[in-house]
C-alpha cells in the first residue's frame, strides 16, 4: 500500500509540473461552456428545446465529463514518454511489485482526472443547482470508476504503441468514438431517433446507450435538472467499463513493460 | 434561430476549422527543428530570412492545404453544385488564410522558444478563435447570444474564411454575406501582417543561431 502511495505522490507531482498547460485546458473547456454552449442556446429548435430547455445547461455536465476524460487520459502520454524514452527501466527497478506499481499508476491517473475535472463540476452546481448529499457521493463514486476506467484505457493504449504520434491517432480515435457516440454533446434521445429513421447505424446507438460517457453525463444530468430518465441499472456499464480497463490496463503494464 | 440545413452549414465550417489547426502545425516543427539542431543548418543556407520565413509560412500553408484537400472534395460534394469562379475566388482566399495561419504559427512559435507555453498558447487561442467565429454558427447568432462575442466575430480571420468558403461554394443565403470583399480584405490582411511582420520578429529573435 505504501508503495502505491509513493507512486501517486510521483504522478501527482509530475502532474502538477504541467500547471500552465492544465490552465491552458480549462480554459479551453471553459471556452466550450461559457461561448459555444451560449451560443447553441440560441439555434435550438422548438422539438429540442421541449427537451432539455436550454444547452447551456444540458452541456454543463457534459463538460465536466468530457474534462475528467482528457485530463485522466494524460497519464497515458506519461507512460508513453516514459516507455520511449525507456525509464521505464528505472520504474522497474523500485523497490515494489509490478502489481502495485501498476495499480498505482492506474489510480493515480483516475485521481488526477478527478482533481482536474473538480472545477468542473463545481461549475455544473453554481449554474445548475446542488444535488442532494447522497447524489453527490454518488455523482463522485461514479466518476471516480469513470476516471480509472479512462486512465486504465490510455495506459493500455500508451504501452502497446511505440511511439508518440501513433498514440496521439489512437487517442484521436477512442476520443471521437466514445464522445460521438454518447450523450455528451446531444440528448440520446436525438441518437435514438435518428436510429429509427435509418441516419444512424444501429451499433452506434447501441453503443451511445451503453457507452459509460453517456451514464455519467445523463445521471449528473437527472439529479441536476430532472431529466432524462436515469435507471440505476444503466451504472453497470460504468462498472464493467472500469473493471475490464483497470485491470486489463494493469496487466498489460505489467506485461509489455517487461518485455521491453 | 435555427440555421436552416445546419448540414451543410457545418461541414463548411468543418473543412475551415481543420484548416486553421493543420496550418498551426509548423510551429511544432520549429521547436522540433531547434531540438534537433537542423534550425543552425537552416540559418546557414544561401537564402535570406525573408526567404526563409515566406518559403516556411508557404511551405506550411500548402501542406496544410494538401492535408485538408479530401476533407474541402467531402465538402464541396455534401455541399452540391458551385459557381467556379466564386469557388475560385473563395479557394484563393482559403490559400491567403492558411499561409497567414502558418505565418502567425511560426511568429508566435520564435516569440515564445518554448514548446510547452507554445501548446498551451495554441490551444487557447483554438479555443477562442475558433468558438469567436462563424466556422460553427452564423454571426447573427453569436451576436444574439452575446455583442461583444459578435464583435469579435466580426473581425476574425477564421469567421472572414468560413463566410468566403461559403460564398464561393453558394450557400451564401445560410451565411447572408452582403459583400464578399470585406472578407476578402480581411484575409489579406491577416495574411499580410502575419507574414511581412513574422519576417521582422523572425529575423530579431533567432539571429546568431540563439534558440535558447
Amino acid at each position: 500500500m505504501k508503495a502505491i502511495v509513493h507512486i501517486l505522490e510521483q504522478d501527482f507531482r509530475n502532474f502538477f509540473r504541467y500547471k500552465w498547460w492544465l490552465v491552458g485546458l480549462i480554459s479551453m473547456n471553459l471556452a466550450d461552456l461559457f461561448i459555444m454552449a451560449i451560443v447553441y442556446n440560441k439555434m435550438l429548435s422548438t422539438s429540442v428545446q421541449a427537451q432539455i430547455t436550454s444547452y447551456f445547461n444540458f452541456f454543463a455536465p457534459g463538460l465536466a465529463v468530457t474534462g475528467l476524460f482528457a485530463s485522466a487520459f494524460m497519464i497515458g502520454r506519461e507512460i508513453n514518454m516514459e516507455r520511449r524514452r525507456e525509464v521505464h527501466h528505472y520504474m522497474l527497478s523500485l523497490p515494489m511489485t509490478r502489481l502495485e506499481l501498476a495499480i498505482g499508476r492506474v489510480l493515480a491517473g483516475g485521481l488526477r482526472g478527478m482533481l482536474y475535472m473538480s472545477p468542473l463540476l463545481a461549475t455544473c452546481f453554481i449554474f445548475l443547482g446542488l444535488p442532494s448529499i447522497w447524489e453527490f457521493f454518488l455523482i463522485l463514486a461514479v466518476l471516480f470508476l469513470l476516471a480509472i476506467g479512462i486512465s486504465g484505457l490510455s495506459i493500455a493504449i500508451a504501452v502497446s504503441t511505440s511511439s508518440l504520434e501513433k498514440f496521439i491517432t489512437a487517442r484521436g480515435l477512442v476520443y471521437y468514438t466514445l464522445f460521438f457516440c454518447s450523450s455528451v454533446f446531444y440528448p440520446l434521445s436525438l441518437i435514438q431517433d435518428l436510429g429509427k429513421e435509418g441516419k444512424f447505424p444501429a451499433v452506434l446507438v447501441t453503443l451511445a446507450e451503453i457507452n459509460p460517457l453517456s451514464t455519467a453525463s445523463d445521471m449528473i444530468r437527472n439529479f441536476l435538472l430532472g431529466s432524462p430518465p436515469f435507471l440505476f441499472s444503466s451504472l453497470l456499464s460504468v462498472l464493467a467499463f472500469s473493471a475490464i480497463f483497470t485491470f486489463g490496463a494493469a496487466f498489460a503494464y505489467m506485461k509489455i513493460i517487461e518485455r521491453k | 434561430m435555427a440555421v436552416p440545413d445546419y448540414f451543410r452549414y457545418y461541414v463548411s465550417g468543418l473543412s475551415v476549422m481543420t484548416l486553421y489547426s493543420a496550418a498551426i502545425f509548423i510551429g511544432f516543427d520549429i521547436y522540433e527543428e531547434a531540438e534537433h539542431g537542423v534550425f543552425e543548418y537552416l540559418l546557414s543556407l544561401p537564402v535570406s530570412r525573408r526567404q526563409l520565413v515566406l518559403g516556411r509560412s508557404i511551405g506550411g500553408g500548402l501542406r496544410s492545404f494538401i492535408y485538408v484537400g479530401p476533407l474541402i472534395a467531402i465538402s464541396l460534394y455534401v455541399i452540391g453544385a458551385i459557381n467556379p469562379l466564386s469557388f475560385l475566388v473563395s479557394l484563393f482566399a482559403l490559400f491567403l488564410f492558411s499561409f497567414g495561419v502558418s505565418g502567425m504559427s511560426i511568429t508566435i512559435a520564435v516569440m515564445i522558444k518554448s514548446s510547452d507555453r507554445f501548446d498551451i498558447f495554441m490551444g487557447v487561442l483554438d479555443a477562442l478563435i475558433v468558438r469567436l467565429s462563424t466556422a460553427m454558427y452564423p454571426l447573427a447568432t453569436v451576436q444574439a447570444a452575446n455583442p461583444v462575442y459578435g464583435g469579435i466575430a466580426s473581425f476574425n480571420p477564421v469567421t472572414f474564411a468560413a463566410d468566403l468558403f461559403r460564398w464561393g461554394t453558394g450557400i451564401e443565403a445560410i451565411t447572408t454575406l452582403n459583400n464578399p470583399l470585406l472578407p476578402l480584405l480581411g484575409i489579406i490582411a491577416f495574411f499580410s501582417f502575419f507574414t511581412f511582420v513574422g519576417v521582422v520578429i523572425y529575423d530579431r529573435r533567432i539571429e546568431g543561431g540563439g534558440w535558447q
